[in-house]
């Protein structure tokens, strides 16, 4: 660093040096990240004695489809996948039609007790499942509920209900306040307040319930506990691929891909909504 | 509380009223959860066995003493969830600060590593064990590449050391994008004319990281490594569905402890009496919380 040479271009390259250096590190992590998943892509492509190759192949094998096609056959596989998409969808519009009400009156109406009533709200996220699981198992054995759709989408609400209402109530609090008073001037009822600010913060909606779908999608413990043999859920049903004394590798690979497939799908689709809104609101401000 | 004004003809549906009616089916849920809720309390202070429903009796908190006793099984899991809260908030704090800022490099390509390093958030917890129990095992590609570059193969899920940190590390891996991603917001909120005028007086890095970044971030810290925190104490997917708590009990916390003896051997007193004390340190923990929540709104 000596101070006869251009300062200008000394900083230049050691600029370059560092954005060299950070672009590394990150490609290092996001190796880390992707290896997981590339990995069990690989696989899921691979005949049977291709996965147990030592060494491991990485590319020189011949890809197959019969690992996806053997599983989309399996009913192990097909009936938990329906029960995950009855009892996810079910658990969500549950707790949008509970949420949506709650959340709204936490964030603009006069609610006695406000804070306490949302602690104790999204207090259920912060606990243990197992210790509302448990006892609720026991309490299904009377009620005849455990392995039914109803049960398990009852038990889902402790996974749904409180994100709903904790994203909901934010996005509530977004709306300008002065909307809420033009149609009370107008001389709207509470009601219709309600259906105006539900109407306008759709995109919040969206994304809750994409949120509260893949959290329920991806759930193990509740249905570990609550579902039976008519309404294993997916979670369970691609960790069954393991229970075997010879492990089904290629199919386990192509099942936890499709059991992927949905949040994926909804996330895309979220990110697409979250974008075209972002940039209408750029466009109207 | 403040009384409403009385309007002439005095409407029955105030809106207080009417606010509560918009969360009433919300309060039924929550009667609705709290009544297991309070059986699983009651239960905890007894040898409730549901081979036995019957023959319920209380026990005098015995079961609750037994998580602090040193030797106990119960105390062993009480151990094995704190070491693994604590190892798995201590990583992922400081390595999603580290990627955070990494990726708060001024250019254009961060944005591509951004989406990217985002990825194993959408996996599902057993999906992604799932996955590196694939790779981990004894002939699995982690270890022949680790041989390829002169390391011995490791035993992954062997040993009770190694277990207990492939564990962390299967944890770290779906994580550690939640962080990254909290603390990238924080970045951002750090407004750029600090950062800017710290390099007009010639800060390094440290200087910078010292000075600006870490008090600047620090309520977003405290969030990150709450919310971690709470969620490493009750780990259970990613236990059960690889280690089921082995061997010899390297990864049996609280929470997997109690679903084994409730589950497999019906033991509803002591499984209650564990997930009692784990409730007791999330909800501790889900306070601190939402009071810096509430702090910040204030602000």
């Amino acid at each position: 660093m000596t101070a006869a040479t251009d300062p200008v271009r000394i900083v230049n390259w050691r600029e370059r040096l560092r954005g060299a250096a950070v672009f590394a590190a990150l490609a290092l992590w996001t190796m880390f990240a992707l290896a997981p998943i590339a990995w069990i892509v690989l696989m899921s492509f691979k005949q049977g004695n291709d996965i147990i190759a030592w060494p491991p192949k990485f590319v020189d094998f011949t890809p197959t489809l019969d690992n996806f096609r053997s599983v989309l056959m399996l009913p192990d596989f097909l009936a938990p996948f329906r029960n995950t998409l009855i009892v996810t969808l079910g658990s969500v519009a549950v707790s949008l039609l509970i949420g949506l009400p709650a959340a709204y009156a936490i964030a603009r109406m006069r609610l006695p007790a406000r804070e306490h009533v949302a602690f104790s709200f999204i207090s259920l996220r912060f606990a243990p499942e197992l210790f509302v699981v448990l006892p609720l198992f026991v309490l299904y054995r009377t009620l005849q509920l455990n392995n039914t759709y109803l049960g398990l989408i009852i038990a889902y609400q402790l996974v749904c209900f409180p994100l709903i209402v904790w994203l909901m109530r934010s996005f509530y609090e977004e709306i300008p306040k002065e909307i809420e008073e033009a149609v009370a001037v107008d001389g709207g009822t509470i009601w219709t307040k309600f259906r105006i600010a539900t109407r306008m913060s759709l995109t919040g909606i969206l994304a809750s319930a994409v949120l509260a779908f893949i959290f329920s999608w991806n759930s193990y413990a509740l249905p570990l506990v609550l579902a039976g043999k008519d309404t294993q859920v997916i979670t369970g049903a691609i960790l069954g691929f393991m229970k075997f004394a010879d492990i089904q590798w290629g199919q386990m690979a192509a099942g936890t891909i499709i059991a992927i497939l949905p949040s994926l799908v909804f996330t895309a689709l979220l990110v697409g909504r979250m974008v075209d809104g972002m940039t209408a609101g750029a466009v109207k401000g | 509380m403040q009384t409403i004004p009385k309007d002439r003809r005095a409407p029955f549906w105030t809106e207080s009223r009417l606010a509560l009616l918009f969360v009433l089916p919300g309060l039924l849920l929550m009667i609705g959860v709290l009544w297991p809720f309070l059986q699983g309390v009651r239960w905890s202070f007894s040898d409730f066995t549901l081979t036995r429903p019957d023959a319920l009796r209380f026990n005098g908190g015995a079961n609750i003493v037994a998580v602090f006793k040193p030797g106990t099984p119960e105390f062993a899991a009480l151990t094995v969830t704190l070491k693994f809260a604590v190892s798995c908030v201590a990583i992922q704090t400081v390595a999603g600060f580290a990627v955070a800022l990494l990726l708060n490099w001024p250019a254009r390509w961060t944005k591509v590593f951004r989406v990217l390093v985002i990825m194993p958030m959408l996996v599902p917890p057993i999906a992604a064990t799932i996955m590196w129990k694939v790779m981990l095992i004894e002939r699995g590609v982690v270890n022949y590449l680790l041989q390829a570059i002169g390391f011995g193969g490791v035993n992954w899920f062997g040993s009770p050391t190694m277990a207990f940190w492939s564990i962390v590390l299967i944890d770290t891996w779906i994580f550690t994008p939640f962080v990254i991603l909290i603390m990238l917001a924080g970045l951002q909120s750090i407004p750029k004319e600090i950062v800017e005028a710290s390099h007009v007086d010639g800060a390094g890095f440290l200087a910078r990281l010292a000075r600006i970044y870490i008090p600047m971030m620090k309520p977003f810290i405290v969030l990150v490594a709450l919310f971690r925190g709470i969620d490493s104490l009750k780990m259970f997917d990613a236990i059960w569905s690889s280690t089921k708590g082995g061997p010899v009990g390297a990864t049996k916390n609280l929470h997997v402890f109690a679903y084994e003896q409730g589950i497999n051997y019906l033991n509803f007193g002591r499984s209650m009496a564990a997930l009692f004390i784990l409730w007791v340190l999330c909800y501790g923990l889900s306070m601190a919380l939402l009071s810096t929540r509430r702090a910040r709104a204030a602000q």
